[in-house]
């Protein structure tokens, strides 16, 4: 919100040569934030008011004349214009050399300097309003129409800022700050903010004293969406422009001025805070009641929309139909119009979720709706009122209040908080007197009655609305005053019940780290939602899944029930900057199903379980494939150890939708499968975008697993003999699988042989092996715990395991 | 050249008849023709040997010199081919003179070896030293896990648990248990992901995803006993418009820490820790009025910046301070929900951004990039 300085200083005196830095930093520290501070009087640098005292021909440009202008002490300059309306004597805007302008009021702001016109020497420019960002209060409507300042009292040479009265300061204040305080949404309210915080005497406006009318009756059926109506009839308006000032000041803060009647409805909110609004009173049929609409209830508003209501809506209503929405918008039909001669003015107070609702309904969040949303305070009903009858009285002299009725059946009461002092003090941590307190609340209009170990803090009217309700809102209210800065850190204190272990928290941690560390892959996040692209490329469809009611985008409405369309997505992108890469999320997953009670009886909560998802993606010939899966697969075999937790096993229990016809096992712990690795099918692949490529990917459930509470592997002794390596090389028939070699060596052993390990070195198809063949190579790990073992030892022992794969398998050893 | 070890010159006394030929000599012109021949070949040999082991550059050059002169096959060994032919006396003293030159050889050899493992490298001069290294495992954890994970470990070491909790809450948690008014705006579909199907009806029946983590808090202090000190970090989500400085989703992370009496000016204490973890050096921190429904007094939290040092740059709005966290104490209704006795329990709260502070931890420009999923980007973490 923009508010003038000025005119903050209307209404509390504050002394000359205030340092505006310092308001905006307590301000800041312990109002509101203040975003920034503009000078208004910067846009206008080097402008000057002039005074036109000879008008010549341009030499050269019919349009052209050559002026003559008296820009105060100096000698009258020469500056070549083109506008329409110039005269003799006639005062001028004159942007000087150096002055920052926009030519034709368009584009960026560009340096007047010194130059020939058309080959006549022109010392800066005669403006038009929109050349100097003042077309709002300086309207035209002819081209190359120049500011006539002669209305204005200025001397020439006066800077136009202060001629115009604008050397002024716009306090930025950033309206997330203010949302809970309704009091500070005009200038008076803040204006009484910076009256406490520096003790400084604050204006009081005086009431108006209405003249006794008959017949104007206001009805209202519905106190809670209305406590208060304030309607006033007034005879010997026009809709002539309001005066400079009132035009100046409403334009300095954002509202662009219109005529009499609307500029100062809009000054009196910009200055108290309360919404006002004014219907023209011949269109008015019958007197006026505040009521809920009607189901179905038409009203076309004021700016041209027009709105279906409900019975929710608060609407103001003649004898026919609504004609406006309270608090939100006027209706079109009794707007006011050139014609206007009698107006109702309405100072009304509306309920604030009512506002919002029907503001939200209806798509128009006013400056008013703004205000009435925050919980405005009935009171102050009365001070604008004062503000907008002496307003309308000194512009129409003539005028004649001809009706007039305040209806205030909802009045408020002033929130009471009892405090206790002993809990002040032990939660500021710090001893503030009873005197300090008081003086500290007084200034901000609360009054506080001191009882023994208590307080009764009764809290103003504008504070009354809902800000202040508990003592801890009162607290606040003394700290702030008292100052942050004021109160010393002091430590954290609080008991230890013993150290904290949380296994399962560290769990999730280490998995990530050794993915990312150990195993060189890199953590990605990706969003909860899916798009149905990569959804039906990897799900194939879109069942007992959850979905958003307002999704972010129309083909992203369903949450993940599994990481990995997300994560194919994120390989389909990278595919263009790496050929090979390895990737991983851990996220929460969702589907609609399984809902329970987690915390509380009254919420049922759906399935989400954590899971942790890999893809390992490398350019894609059948070798590579192996490659890939067994890098994948060495990632799951060595978690368990070295993240701490229960083992995992590999089978083919149930083949994920998204899985290789042969490439794909379940990741089992204790036998039952909480996760897959597979390679993505060829048809997922191509549906994903991704070419050339194949793609490896995991997934497990981490809520599943079960960390170990503490490290649970056993110290080995080192062997006291040497261990020995003999590596064999074997063709096998294609179909026998590791597992079975494997169980053949060191599963089938017998008593006494002295085969320690068998392990997988390589496997080969190719040349030099038949078709329907492979070579592979095992490296066998002989030893002895009591001796050295001899090499006719070493390898008696490895026959053994050669004889039982020749003798299972028809394995055949190579040369 | 190297020395002759001590007993050398050998060889002389071979030619000296009086020294070796003996009892012996008388046996025929044949053998003396057999022991010259031996003793001129051996004497050639030390010539020969000395000269091939000075000439060896390298280690692989000095064995072939090795295997050349002393080997099953060598010239020494050739050398001696006959004297299987001479009687055992007069074998044995060649033998001796014969063991004597290998010895040397030997010797020589080990010197030799010595020379040239001190001097010699064996790489070629042109080896370039400027070549890169191969890089290890290019894994990362996302700048925000990371981020995530030194708060963690600064928290815990102030005796903080951790908590988790699901990212699909309720109105009840989001919103009606954190002293949010009905209707706020924050409630409305325009700023929160309701679930489809789950959208209407109040309270638990109103499903989400979680608009803030401050709900979690209510749901740890529900199941536990105080006093509390706990963490929560988690994503959360907001249905608006995305740009370089506003995201759908982003993280957030809460602390916590409730117990009785606890003075505000405490939380100052936490909030230094987290900042001068961050950022590693000691952060100026201030407190100012803030508004949040569920926390009252509340604050916006402002740290000096530290691109200025406070003077005022680009970076800070030219205000000299940057706004890093709300925080405030819980407001009673919120520890009321807990279960907890207000007038006897209060505390201290922070949420701190983390998008906002990761951004500022690297410079990054552009929020969407956490979500991007770009390697390009995220490898720039490791």
């Amino acid at each position: 919100m923009r508010l003038s300085y000025n005119w903050i200083k209307k209404y509390v005196e504050i002394p000359d040569g205030m340092d505006l830095a310092k308001l905006a930093y307590d301000l800041t520290m312990s109002t509101v934030e203040v975003e920034g501070m503009e000078e208004i009087a910067r846009s206008f640098d080097k402008m000057v008011v002039g005074a036109i005292s000879d008008i010549l021909e341009h030499p050269d440009a019919d349009k052209l004349k050559v002026c003559k202008v008296d820009i105060g002490d100096q000698a009258p300059v020469e500056i070549v214009c083109g506008g329409i309306n110039l005269r003799l004597g006639m005062k001028v805007a004159v942007a000087l050399p150096g002055a920052k302008v926009r030519w034709h009021g368009e584009g960026g702001l560009v340096e007047i300097g010194a130059a020939k016109v058309r080959g006549v020497q022109s010392f800066g420019m005669i403006c038009a309003s929109s050349e100097i960002g003042l077309f709002d209060l300086f309207p035209f409507t002819e081209e190359a129409t120049v500011i006539d300042l002669s209305e204005f009292d200025a001397l020439t040479g006066t800077p136009l800022a202060q001629a115009l009265g604008l050397d002024d300061v716009i306090i930025e204040i950033d309206n997330k700050s203010m949302t809970n305080r309704p009091d500070l949404w005009g200038h008076y309210g803040l204006a009484r903010e910076v009256s406490a915080m520096y003790n400084l005497p604050l204006v009081e406006f005086e009431p108006f004293s209405p003249p006794p009318t008959q017949g104007f009756v206001i009805d209202i059926h519905d106190s809670k969406g209305c406590p208060r109506y304030i309607g006033v009839e007034i005879d010997g308006v026009s809709v002539k422009p309001s005066p400079f000032e009132i035009q100046s000041y409403i334009w300095r803060v954002g509202v662009r001025p219109a005529n009499a009647i609307v500029d100062i409805t809009n000054y009196v909110m910009l200055a108290t805070g309360q919404p006002t609004h004014a219907f023209d009173a011949d269109q008015v049929k019958g007197s006026i009641n505040v009521r809920r609409a009607a189901h179905n209830e038409k009203i076309t508003l004021l700016n041209g929309k027009e709105a279906v209501l409900s019975t929710e809506d608060l609407v103001i209503a003649d004898e026919v139909e609504a004609i406006a929405l309270a608090g939100v918008m006027g209706g079109e039909r009794d707007s006011i119009l050139p014609s206007t001669r009698k107006a109702i003015l309405e100072i009304a107070n509306f309920d604030a979720m009512s506002v919002r609702h029907t503001a939200g309904k209806v798509e128009t969040r006013t400056e008013a709706a703004t205000r009435y949303e925050k919980a405005i305070d009935p009171e102050r009903c009365d001070i604008a009122l004062s503000l907008a009858m002496k307003l309308f009285s000194e512009l129409f002299p003539g005028l004649s209040v001809t009706g007039y009725c305040d209806n205030y059946p909802n009045k408020l009461e002033r929130k009471i908080i009892n405090v206790s002092l002993g809990w002040l003090e032990k939660r500021l941590g710090k001893h503030i007197s009873n005197e300090e307190i008081n003086n500290r609340l007084a200034l901000l209009g609360f009054d506080v009655v001191f009882d023994g170990d208590k307080m009764n803090v009764t809290a103003p009217t504008w504070r009354s609305t809902g800000d202040i309700s508990i003592q801890a809102d009162i607290m606040e209210e003394i700290a702030r005053m008292y100052g942050y800065d004021n109160f010393e850190p002091s430590s954290i204190t609080a008991s230890f019940y013993g150290a904290i272990n949380q296994v399962d928290i560290d769990l999730e941690r280490s998995i990530k780290e050794y993915l990312a560390f150990r195993c060189g892959m890199i953590e990605i996040f990706t969003y909860p939602w899916m798009a149905d692209e990569y959804m039906y490329a990897i799900l194939q469809n879109n069942d007992g899944l959850l979905s958003l009611s307002a999704p972010p985008a129309p083909d992203e409405s369903y949450l993940r029930p599994s990481l990995l369309p997300n994560l194919c997505k994120a390989a389909a992108k990278n595919q263009h900057y790496y050929d090979e890469f390895a990737i991983f999320e851990t996220a929460q997953v969702f589907q609609d199903k399984d809902y329970s009670a987690v915390y509380n009886p009254q919420e049922l909560l759906p399935y989400q379980r954590r899971h942790a998802a890999g893809a390992f993606v490398g350019s894609g010939d059948s070798a590579d494939v192996a490659l890939l899966y067994r890098k994948a697969k060495g990632v799951l075999e060595h978690m368990p150890r070295y993240t701490h937790m229960e083992p995992f096993s590999f089978e083919k229990i149930e083949k994920p939708i998204w899985a290789d016809n042969v490439v794909w096992s379940n990741i089992c712990l204790s036998g039952a499968p909480i996760g897959s690795i597979a390679l993505l099918s060829k048809k997922a692949t191509l549906d994903c975008g991704i070419r050339n490529n194949s793609v490896m990917l995991f997934e497990f459930d981490i809520d599943s697993l079960v960390p170990y509470l503490s490290r649970s592997n056993k110290f080995a002794h080192l062997p006291e003999y040497p261990v020995n390596e003999f590596d064999i090389s074997m063709l096998f028939d294609a179909s026998i699988r590791w597992e079975e070699m494997h169980d053949a060596i060191i599963g089938q052993k017998e008593e006494g042989e002295l085969l320690q390990q068998a392990l997988f070195v390589d496997e080969y198809r190719g040349k030099q092996v038949p078709e329907g063949q492979k070579s592979v190579m095992i490296r066998l790990v002989i030893g002895s715990d009591s001796k050295t073992l001899t090499s006719s030892e070493i390898e008696s022992n490895a026959q053994k395991a050669i004889n039982r794969l020749e003798k299972l398998f028809g394995a055949e050893l190579r040369s | 050249m190297f020395s002759v070890p001590c007993g050398a010159p050998f060889l002389f006394g071979l030619i000296r008849p009086g020294c070796w030929l003996g009892s012996s000599l008388q046996d025929s012109d044949s053998i003396w023709e057999v022991i010259i021949a031996m003793i001129e070949k051996l004497k050639a040999l030390l010539i020969e040997g000395e000269e091939q082991i000075a000439a060896a550059n390298n280690e692989q050059e000095l064995q072939m010199v090795r295997t050349a002169l002393l080997g099953k096959q060598g010239s020494i060994t050739e050398a001696l081919k006959e004297l299987p032919k001479l009687e055992a006396s007069l074998r044995s003293e060649v033998g001796k003179e014969a063991n004597r030159l290998k010895n040397l050889f030997t010797s020589q050899i080990e010197s030799r070896r010595e020379e040239i493992v001190l001097k010699a490298s064996e790489i070629s001069p042109e080896f370039d030293c400027t070549v890169p290294g191969i890089p290890p495992l290019a894994g990362s954890l996302h700048p925000i896990t990371q981020m995530s994970y030194d708060l963690n470990d600064t928290f815990r070491s102030l005796g903080f648990e951790i908590f988790q909790e699901s990212d699909i809450t309720s109105e009840l948690y989001g919103f009606d248990n954190l002293n949010f008014p009905p209707g706020h705006p924050a409630r409305e579909s325009m700023d929160t992901y309701w679930l489809a199907g789950h959208e209407s009806g109040s309270g638990g029946e109103r499903l989400c995803l979680r608009p803030h983590l401050t709900g979690a808090s209510v749901r740890y202090m529900q199941s536990r006993k105080p006093p509390f000190r706990f963490v929560y970090p988690g994503r959360v989500y907001r249905n608006e418009a995305t740009d370089a400085r506003h995201e759908r989703a982003f993280f957030q992370y809460e602390a916590l820490v409730v117990d009785e009496d606890f003075k505000f000016s405490a939380g100052i204490v936490m909030i230094k820790s987290i900042l001068s973890k961050v950022f590693g050096q000691d952060v100026a921190v201030r407190m100012r009025t803030g508004f949040f429904p569920f926390v009252e007094p509340g604050f916006e939290i402002d740290m000096k910046c530290l691109v200025c040092g406070g003077k005022g740059c680009s970076v800070c709005k030219h205000v000299g301070w940057i706004e890093i966290m709300p925080g405030g104490t819980p407001h009673p209704n919120v520890i009321k929900t807990a279960g907890l006795d207000p007038d006897k329990y209060t505390g201290f709260y922070v949420n701190i951004g983390l998008d906002r502070l990761v951004m500022m931890r690297y410079g990054v420009d552009d929020v969407r990039l956490f979500h991007s999923s770009d390697i390009r980007f995220l490898s720039q973490f490791c």
